[in-house]
């Protein structure tokens, strides 16, 4: 029973992961209609630049003064930031260009965008091709609940998610802003027509998607403690099974659609013998499951087809 | 009549220094090494691209001319490409590269047929090129089985694989069928990386290369009189299997079949209101596509005698996906242009050592930004 919560919490994180991904790819998927392929990638970055930016306050001694708890948050917030900058500023240079022409060219730009970014990173940090370890920005330790310990980390992990993915929908409900981006994802021309300025709502809205991803990223190297230039390959593909489990575009399938990949890939692992290797198999064939008897996700909105 | 003999010597010789200064171009091209030299040629590229693409008469012109000339030139091109081998004979290697980008011309031509003729992104070129690989491998390392006959069953088993693989075609589509080609190219992967009769991560090794009447391909071959590195034999083999393929791609552009996938593309909804079985020509196009691919598995296996789930990586997809959009849609000329060029590319950027794969992606994009519609966009189809 115990090592059946135990995974269930361990589920619950990497569906938090997962989903943060999913949110990033179903906000573009609604703005635009594009895949953004490279947006693993840009998760990878932010961890990154948190990386970087820790390093270079360690060798100048900038935040030592500080306490964790306050330079810690700091760090997460510049990387988060930057990323997201990052992430419209691709949107403007890989995505912009191919806004009339099929949707293939993207994919394949942003594909393409996925290996600079790669690259990039694997060249300009110092031995860029071997694993890093990611600082430890976590508290140790944890508390126990009756007989079930639970880690600090994990909790900070599933709060910081509930939060963030809270933020964003009060932000797409509530704001100017969010309904603007509702706006354009329903018709982009009928919100041009109502005075919507599309290039900015895009803006954001890739800014958003980027800073989540950034998040996703830096939660999930503070978790495993390691992180790697091309980990970003698979988290995209994982990300965007997600989404399209539960539904491109739609921000509630995002949710579901991580928790349920996260679900099948560590329950695979923990219960079935010698499933550690397959993990992987089982949740492509539940997103394949998925896809053929649930075309449009679980929460994708039945698509007619316009003549 | 005088004058139309005078027209056809003409054109016969524009014709042959037009194939010629391709062929010197691609064999100096080869052998220039240095950062200079290449940088030089990548231009020179993008200039002879720019200028036939520009000149809508001159491109006019040389269509023309090579349709009028049809036999002269294809027999010209073959004798061109049959010489190659013998301007590279000092190293192995530029043949080696000549092979390689053979069996991308081999993947790419095969998936024109779904991506170009069809709009289908299938994202699991590595997966059916993979099975073929590991099928023919398997039967002629445990079996023993003739190379001429495995590759037929490698072709036969990925064909199998494709008709499983486009059976979700009846229901999905768009990215959501993207997304089913990726997941089953990625469960491919990790069976191949994780079952016991694979190999596991080591594949499997010592496959016995391909032989005729006792020759085998890995000895040195001697023609006219000079001796020619083992790669030739694979080369010879590549190209012949290259125009098979450019042979069988040009029946289906212009048959029915052909017609039926550009319809699909075109407008899935009235095709079917035009009575098109839809999903059957959708299958049809994966089962091709798949069993084009394990061939070509089944003859890399054949040459590099060894093989591993590394070599059918998810990466290998999305290349050959690159090389049909790059070259330009369901244009069987522009698709190899598409393959040649990115698999020398990459290449000749190893002088760049750690920034090869960043301006391999740079270039691509930068091409697609200011080409969305591909190198050498496909025409519309002449009846006459």
């Amino acid at each position: 029973m115990e090592l059946f919560i135990q995974q269930i919490i361990n589920g619950l994180l990497l569906g938090c992961n997962y989903t943060l991904i999913a949110i990033g790819f179903s906000l573009f998927f609604g703005a635009l209609n594009v895949v953004h392929f490279s947006h693993g990638d840009i998760c990878i970055l932010g961890s990154f630049i948190l990386l970087i930016l820790y390093g270079i306050s360690q060798a100048a001694g900038l935040f030592n003064t500080l306490p964790a708890l306050i330079s810690i948050p700091i760090f997460v917030f510049t990387a988060v930031l930057l990323t997201g900058l990052f992430g419209v500023f691709f949107e403007k240079i890989v995505i912009k260009p191919f806004r009339l022409s099929p949707e293939l060219m993207v994919l394949v730009a942003t594909v393409a965008l996925g290996i600079v970014i790669r690259e990039t990173v694997r060249i300009s940090y110092p031995q860029g091709s071997n694993p890093q370890i990611f600082p430890a920005i976590f508290p140790d330790g944890g508390f126990d609940i009756s007989t079930l310990f639970i880690r600090y980390d994990s909790l900070i992990i599933f709060v910081s998610t509930v939060a963030l993915i809270s933020g964003v929908f009060l932000f797409v409900q509530k704001t100017r802003m969010g309904s603007a981006i509702r706006a354009i994802s329903q018709d982009i021309e009928a919100a041009m027509m109502m005075g919507i300025s599309v290039n900015i709502t895009v803006s954001v809205t890739f800014f958003l998607g980027s800073a989540l991803g950034a998040v996703a990223g830096i939660l999930n190297g503070a978790y495993i403690g390691i992180i790697r230039f091309d980990m970003g390959l698979m988290g995209g593909i994982k990300g965007f099974s997600a989404a399209v489990v539960g539904g491109l575009g739609n921000i509630y399938g995002a949710i579901l659609g991580g928790l349920v990949l996260g679900f099948v890939e560590t329950f695979s692992s923990a219960f079935i013998p010698g499933g550690t290797a397959y993990k992987d198999v089982l949740a492509f064939l539940v997103v394949i499951f998925f896809l053929v008897f649930k075309p449009s996700g679980i929460l994708g909105e039945k698509v007619f087809e316009k003549v | 009549m005088n004058m139309q003999k005078h027209h056809q010597t003409k054109a016969m010789a524009i014709l042959f220094l037009v194939e010629i200064f391709i062929l010197v171009g691609i064999i100096l091209f080869l052998k220039t090494e240095g950062i200079t030299g290449t940088i030089l040629f990548i231009i020179g590229i993008g200039g002879c691209w720019y200028i036939f693409d520009r000149f809508e008469n001159l491109q006019n012109y040389l269509t023309s001319l090579f349709q009028g000339e049809r036999r002269f030139a294809i027999i010209l091109g073959l004798i061109l490409l049959i010489s190659l081998p013998f301007f590279l004979r000092s190293n192995p290697y530029l043949i080696h590269l000549c092979m390689i980008s053979g069996i991308y011309v081999m993947l790419a031509t095969g998936l024109n047929y779904q991506l170009g003729s069809t709009n289908i992104v299938n994202l699991a070129t590595a997966a059916s090129y993979g099975v073929g690989a590991y099928t023919s491998a398997l039967l002629s390392v445990h079996l023993g089985i003739s190379f001429w006959l495995v590759i037929f069953a490698a072709g036969a088993v990925a064909a199998f694989m494709g008709f499983l693989l486009g059976l979700p075609t009846t229901k999905t589509k768009d990215y959501y069928l993207t997304l089913v080609t990726i997941a089953f190219g990625l469960i491919v992967y990790i069976l191949l990386n994780n079952l016991s009769w694979t190999g596991g991560p080591n594949g499997i090794g010592d496959i016995p290369p391909p032989s005729i009447l006792g020759f085998s391909f890995r000895d040195e071959i001697v023609l006219f009189g000079l001796r020619l590195p083992f790669q030739a034999n694979y080369y010879y083999m590549v190209l012949s299997f290259v125009l098979i393929y450019t042979l069988i791609s040009q029946r289906f552009s212009f048959s029915r079949t052909g017609l039926t996938w550009n319809a699909i593309r075109e407008d899935e909804i009235a095709a079917k209101c035009s009575g098109i079985h839809v999903s059957r020509y959708k299958i049809l196009s994966f089962c091709i596509n798949c069993f084009l691919d394990g061939v070509t598995g089944a003859v890399y296996a054949h040459y590099v005698c060894f093989i591993s789930p590394e070599n059918f990586q998810f990466m290998l997809s999305v290349m050959v996906v690159t090389m049909v959009i790059l070259g330009g849609m369901d244009n069987t000329f522009g698709v190899i242009f598409g393959a040649i060029l990115l698999t020398l590319l990459p290449e000749k950027f190893r002088i760049f050592a750690e920034f090869r794969l960043l301006f391999f992606g740079i270039i691509i994009i930068a091409t697609l930004v200011f080409r969305p519609q591909g190198l050498f966009p496909q025409k519309l189809r002449k009846y006459t």
